[in-house]
């Protein structure tokens, strides 16, 4: 028997009961698609074909399709890269550190949002990829032995780093959210009518049964992939933020980058966590599964991760009029005054300044202030980079070479473009795989549901032993277990 | 012998310090004045001389190296070395102790606004860990103001104005920030802060005790976020100005987060340590192997985030190698004719990979023998890991361990005497708190 | 080969604990128990051993870290040193990324590939479940029968006197 302090809030709202949880969540999958999302999906198809047609005119006729120059030589490309795969944070941050710190509130959202981490990971490999000019020689990458010579890889470059750090984020986020899917394609299989969806959800289902000993060693690889993927998702962006800050570039080289960036990631993760998730409770009718209660969380923790962000950017700021290096000096003076001022400003405002909103209690309940957050958030922190990035390299050190940046079409295509991909990728998902875990549902649903807004007093009669009698105080269980802790 | 069973329910405990207890602490103290004085001696005696003048001259040229002109520096002060040594132990056994016993407060601030309820029963330790901010507060005070040109190169006469044989621009050029009435002041403001918060929390904490509800709970969280706002910008100057102005050149964007990892998990060694020693002595009966489990998750995963940051503030800056910032480097990893060497491997070693290799099991976690180890060697560590920010700005190759060791015993004697008498003032298990049946029934 | 099974359908975690226990005490043997979610506390009531994959992925990760820091040093140390950004040839902080990189990785992968291995999970064509409810809202409870049932209704009454809503038999191939 568990036991919950009367103070906690529900975290499952509308009186459910196990089986309601299933029959909420496969609904979606089951059910012919509705308009809504074939209008969306529609919407993003064409931007895919963006993506498409100008990662053909950057292929076919080389980078000089964007607006680089011999100044500003890494901009949008790099710019994006760095904005998606932090975005790619969260999900990890969800199904990692808040299943070791035991926050059950995220269960709810912890599938759709490792969802969200591998796409926009996906999303964020197209550009290192299509900056090389000739993708098909990608596997240069990988310590091959050059056919030329016996030249390797350098492992000195954070480049390289890079190369490993997000194949292996990638592969690991991918194996991680497959073994959470398991259970649940089985009870999706156990429910299939159809001959092709018992055959395809029994082939996704790997034969699950949910048999005691296979649960008690799912949990231990849970636990364990939850242990390795927090260090993991620390490296990975701390890595990316190495591509700039093993450099000598003033404004690039500070050492408070690499736990900066990560706490920038979670950030702008969340952001983008909290964007998908009011769209999709909204379509998919899943409010009692993500209530207001789950995103004032969410909103907190965007809340305290941009305040982290904020003082990185006071002590950045501070530590380059303090060292006394004149040349670290102009980098930031020039960041806030310079031609990129309104760059900086922007990226002050969203980060730092608009999510202190969050403190009001109204604004972090309030559905509509909450997504005007999380989409200011994430251009906020689409600025943060492009500041980061072009700002510092516009001064060259020969004032002959000063330069500004403009994207070309193309720049902005690909920009788009890979949006195109993640809503095409999310939407599918959504579609076609449970968008919320439901054996963790489940998991938590004895001692924290409550009859919330959508409760039916009818329905709840035949499964009288799984609602409380009250709101927030936990359902007494007919037998009372207490040995085994 | 205590046994890690389970229980029901919980009561309220009371902590009585035995006879036996008190003479330990004397004791500790007793045996820190012991090795000063042996130090003390071994210091006008001229034990070991011969090592002190190799590595005088290897001062000379780091100093010159490094552009610091700190060479001259320790001639142009009037302190010998034996004052030098004690003030700087003094300052640095001060801060130390004094981050740990403010962490107390910070681990409880963010589990109540993180709705924790496992951490419920070891709250009081937390709340009392924070015993030592005021006198820790009145010693730092009273050393800056009597010894500051023995700890702070910035404070030498004349550093800051042009012209004078002592002019250092660099150093002038940070005048705006480090100069004596700012510094100051900010000083007091950070310890104030500290100061007030655990003085309030605990006041919550208490009512709650005497009269129930949930009202103080509220309170405290609204304390708490507010405390941790506050928390979350001093930690960083303090660092900056307590540790990082001691090298008065060099500077790094992460340094304030190091200080406060380093502090962090040193408190949260401190408390696991705590509980066991009362477990032990047959309290917190309440308290069994999960919650021991998940402190020592905590040690384990903040030990591997020290490190973490540790690396990334050492990688970027021996990746780059721009002079100015790798002296601080070259100084502790083979300056002054590897003085600091030794220590520096010994700092990884005792922070790193032994909590890492000696927490990794399930059981070690589990165990209080393991713990107990662990705890001891990270709290250790992390004062050597301070004795490492320390000692290469202020005594170069002059520093040694008799005296270090006897003042670090003097503290942990007091430190403990001032927090023992909180734990047993009020009852160990915080009877109304909220989450207090959670955490007896916790599970991991 | 087929096998005869009691099933004993419960409708509640604690009352299936409770169950578990039980049926232990009185001698009976359960095959297995099959829920939809993991149970808190039922590894220790039907006594499973704790896993021992730890052990496993300390190993991978071990095998992840040895092989890294080797392909690096042999690489760039030994079969073509090269002096990149004024470094030494072996330069370890900055192998370190890469070797965390492939410490993670093979943990994970190798992880993951034992679990799927001992646990016998591969794609199916088709899978043979208990109950399909097991899935969804029920725990069942399966007990070995032999050859002549005989003990059906002996451990319908056991299984009913422990909060079973249902007991159903069902012939299984077992595997």
């Amino acid at each position: 028997m568990q036991h919950v302090s009367a103070l906690r809030e529900p975290l499952v709202t509308g009186g459910k009961t196990l089986h309601d949880v299933t029959q909420d969540i496969c609904y979606q999958v089951e059910a012919k698609p509705n308009l809504r999302w074939m209008a969306a999906l529609s919407v993003a198809l064409f931007f895919l074909g963006v993506f498409f047609y100008s990662v053909y005119r950057t292929v076919w006729y080389g980078i000089g399709e964007w607006g680089l120059n011999k100044t500003v030589n890494w901009a949008w490309d790099i710019t994006n890269f760095v904005w998606w795969v932090g975005i790619g944070h969260a999900g990890t941050l969800i199904s990692a550190v808040l299943l070791l710190f035991r926050q059950k509130w995220r269960s709810s959202i912890n599938r759709a949002a490792e969802a969200m981490t591998i796409f926009a990971v996906i999303c964020a490999a197209m550009f290192p990829v299509l900056h090389m000019g000739r993708p098909w020689l990608a596997f240069y990458v990988f310590p091959l032995q050059n056919t030329l010579g016996s030249l390797w890889a350098n492992f000195n470059s954070p480049l390289l780093w890079d190369v490993f750090a997000i194949s292996t984020y990638f592969t690991v986020s991918l194996v991680f959210w497959y073994i959470g899917l398991i259970p649940d394609f089985a009870s999706i299989r156990d429910r299939a009518k159809g001959p092709i969806a018992r055959f395809s959800y029994s082939m996704l289902s790997f034969g699950w049964k949910g048999s005691a000993k296979a649960w008690s060693r799912y949990e231990t690889v849970s636990l364990i992939l939850a242990g390795v993927s927090t260090p993991l998702v620390l490296s990975v962006h701390t890595i990316v933020s190495m591509d700039f800050a093993t450099s000598v570039v003033p404004g690039w080289h500070t050492t408070i980058f690499p736990p900066y960036f990560v706490a920038g990631a979670i950030f702008s993760g969340f952001a983008m966590v909290l964007t998908l998730m009011l769209i999709t409770r909204v379509v998919f009718r899943l409010e009692d599964y993500i209530t207001l209660e789950h995103i004032a969380l969410m909103n907190k923790i965007m809340m305290v991760t941009g305040s982290i962000v904020g003082v990185a950017y006071i002590t950045e700021f501070f530590i380059a009029w303090y060292s006394q290096v004149e040349f670290e000096q102009y980098a930031f003076i020039n960041r806030a005054t310079g031609p990129y001022w309104w760059a900086y400003a922007s990226m002050m405002t969203c980060n730092v300044i608009t999510p202190q909103l969050v403190w009001l209690r109204r604004v972090r309940y309030s559905i509509p202030l909450t997504f005007i957050l999380s989409i200011i958030v994430n251009i906020g922190m689409w600025f943060e980079r492009f500041v980061i990035i072009v700002t510092s390299l516009h001064r060259d050190y020969l004032p002959s070479s000063w330069a500004m940046f403009s994207p070309s079409i193309i720049d902005i295509g690909l920009y788009v473009g890979t949006l195109g991909l993640f809503f095409t990728l999310f939407l599918l998902f959504a579609k076609f795989f449970p968008v919320i875990n439901m054996a963790e549902v489940k998991t938590i649903l004895k001692y924290t549901v409550d009859n919330g807004p959508t409760y039916n007093p009818a329905k709840a009669v035949h499964h009288a032993p799984a609602h409380p009698a009250a709101p927030g105080v936990p359902a007494s269980a007919p037998v009372t277990y207490t040995k085994h802790d | 012998m205590a046994t890690l069973t389970h229980q029901d329910s919980a009561t309220a405990e009371q902590l009585v310090i035995t006879g036996g207890a008190r003479k330990t602490f004397i004791t500790i103290i007793v045996a820190g004045v012991v090795v000063l004085i042996l130090g003390i001696l071994a210091q006008v005696m001229g034990w070991g001389a011969e090592e002190h003048a190799a590595a005088g001259e290897a001062t000379g040229h780091l100093g010159a190296s490094a552009g610091h002109g700190a060479g001259a520096s320790l001639h142009e002060e009037g302190s010998s070395t034996l004052v030098k040594r004690i003030i700087v132990s003094l300052w640095h056994s001060n801060v130390f102790f004094l981050g740990v016993s403010t962490i107390g407060t910070v681990f409880m601030a963010i589990n109540y606004v993180a709705y924790a309820g496992w951490s419920v029963m070891v709250k009081r330790i937390s709340e009392a860990l924070s015993a030592w901010i005021i006198p820790g507060a009145v010693i730092m005070l009273v050393v800056f103001l009597l010894g500051r040109h023995d700890i702070f190169h910035w404070t030498h006469e004349g550093i800051m104005d042009k012209g004078n044989p002592n002019y250092d621009a660099i150093i002038a050029g940070k005048s705006g920030f480090l100069n004596l009435p700012f510094y100051l002041i900010r000083t007091i403001v950070y310890l104030a802060i500290w100061a007030f918060f655990s003085y309030k929390l605990r006041q919550l904490s208490l009512a709650e005790d005497q009269l129930g509800g949930t009202v103080w709970f509220h309170k405290s969280i609204n304390a708490s976020a507010l405390f941790l706002v506050l928390y979350a910008v001093t930690s960083s100057m303090s660092a900056w100005d307590w540790v990082m102005s001691v090298d008065t050149h060099w500077f790094s964007t992460m340094f304030g987060w190091y200080v406060f990892a380093s502090w962090w998990v040193s408190g949260i060694s401190a408390i696991a340590l705590t509980a066991i020693f009362l477990k032990q002595a047959g309290y917190l009966k309440a308290l069994t192997s999960n919650h021991l489990h998940d402190l020592g998750k905590l040690m384990f995963g903040f030990s591997i985030f020290w490190t973490y940051v540790w690396f990334a503030q050492f990688m970027l800056i021996w990746y780059a190698n721009l002079p100015e910032e790798a002296v601080y480097y070259n100084q502790r990893l083979g300056g002054f004719e590897g003085h600091y060497t030794g220590i520096f491997f010994f700092n990884l070693v005792i922070n790193f990979v032994f909590p890492f290799l000696g927490l990794m099991t399930r059981d070690a976690k589990r165990q209080m023998i393991m713990m107990k180890i662990v705890c001891i060697a990270i709290l250790i560590g992390h004062w050597s890991d301070f004795y490492l920010m320390f000692m290469p700005a202020t005594l170069k190759g002059e520093s040694g361990f008799l005296i270090e060791i006897g003042i670090a015993a003097i503290f942990l004697g007091a430190f403990l005497i001032l927090f023992t008498r909180r734990l047993a003032s009020a009852s160990l298990v915080p009877v109304n708190h909220p989450f207090l049946d959670e955490s007896i029934h916790h599970t991991t | 080969m087929t096998k005869q099974f009691a099933l004993g359908i419960f409708e509640d975690e604690d009352v299936l604990l409770h169950a578990v226990e039980n049926v232990r005490a009185a001698g009976v043997k359960i095959y297995d128990v099959f829920s939809p979610y993991p149970v808190h506390g039922i590894d220790d009531a039907l006594g499973i051993e704790r896993s021992r994959l730890p052990i496993a992925a300390f190993f991978f990760g071990l095998t992840g870290l040895s092989f890294a820091l080797w392909m690096q040093i042999y690489m760039l140390g030994f079969d073509w040193p090269m002096i990149i950004g004024g470094k030494p040839h072996i330069a370890l902080p900055a192998f370190i990324p890469v070797a965390f990189e492939l410490t993670v990785f093979f943990t994970c992968h190798g992880m993951a590939l034992t679990f799927f291995t001992i646990t016998g999970l591969y794609p199916r064509f088709k899978t043979h479940v208990m109950d399909v409810r097991a899935t969804d809202d029920k725990f069942v409870m399966a007990i070995e029968l032999d050859e002549t049932g005989s003990q059906f209704s002996r451990l319908t009454q056991l299984l009913r006197d422990n909060g079973a809503s249902e007991v159903n038999q069902k012939e299984m191939s077992k595997n």
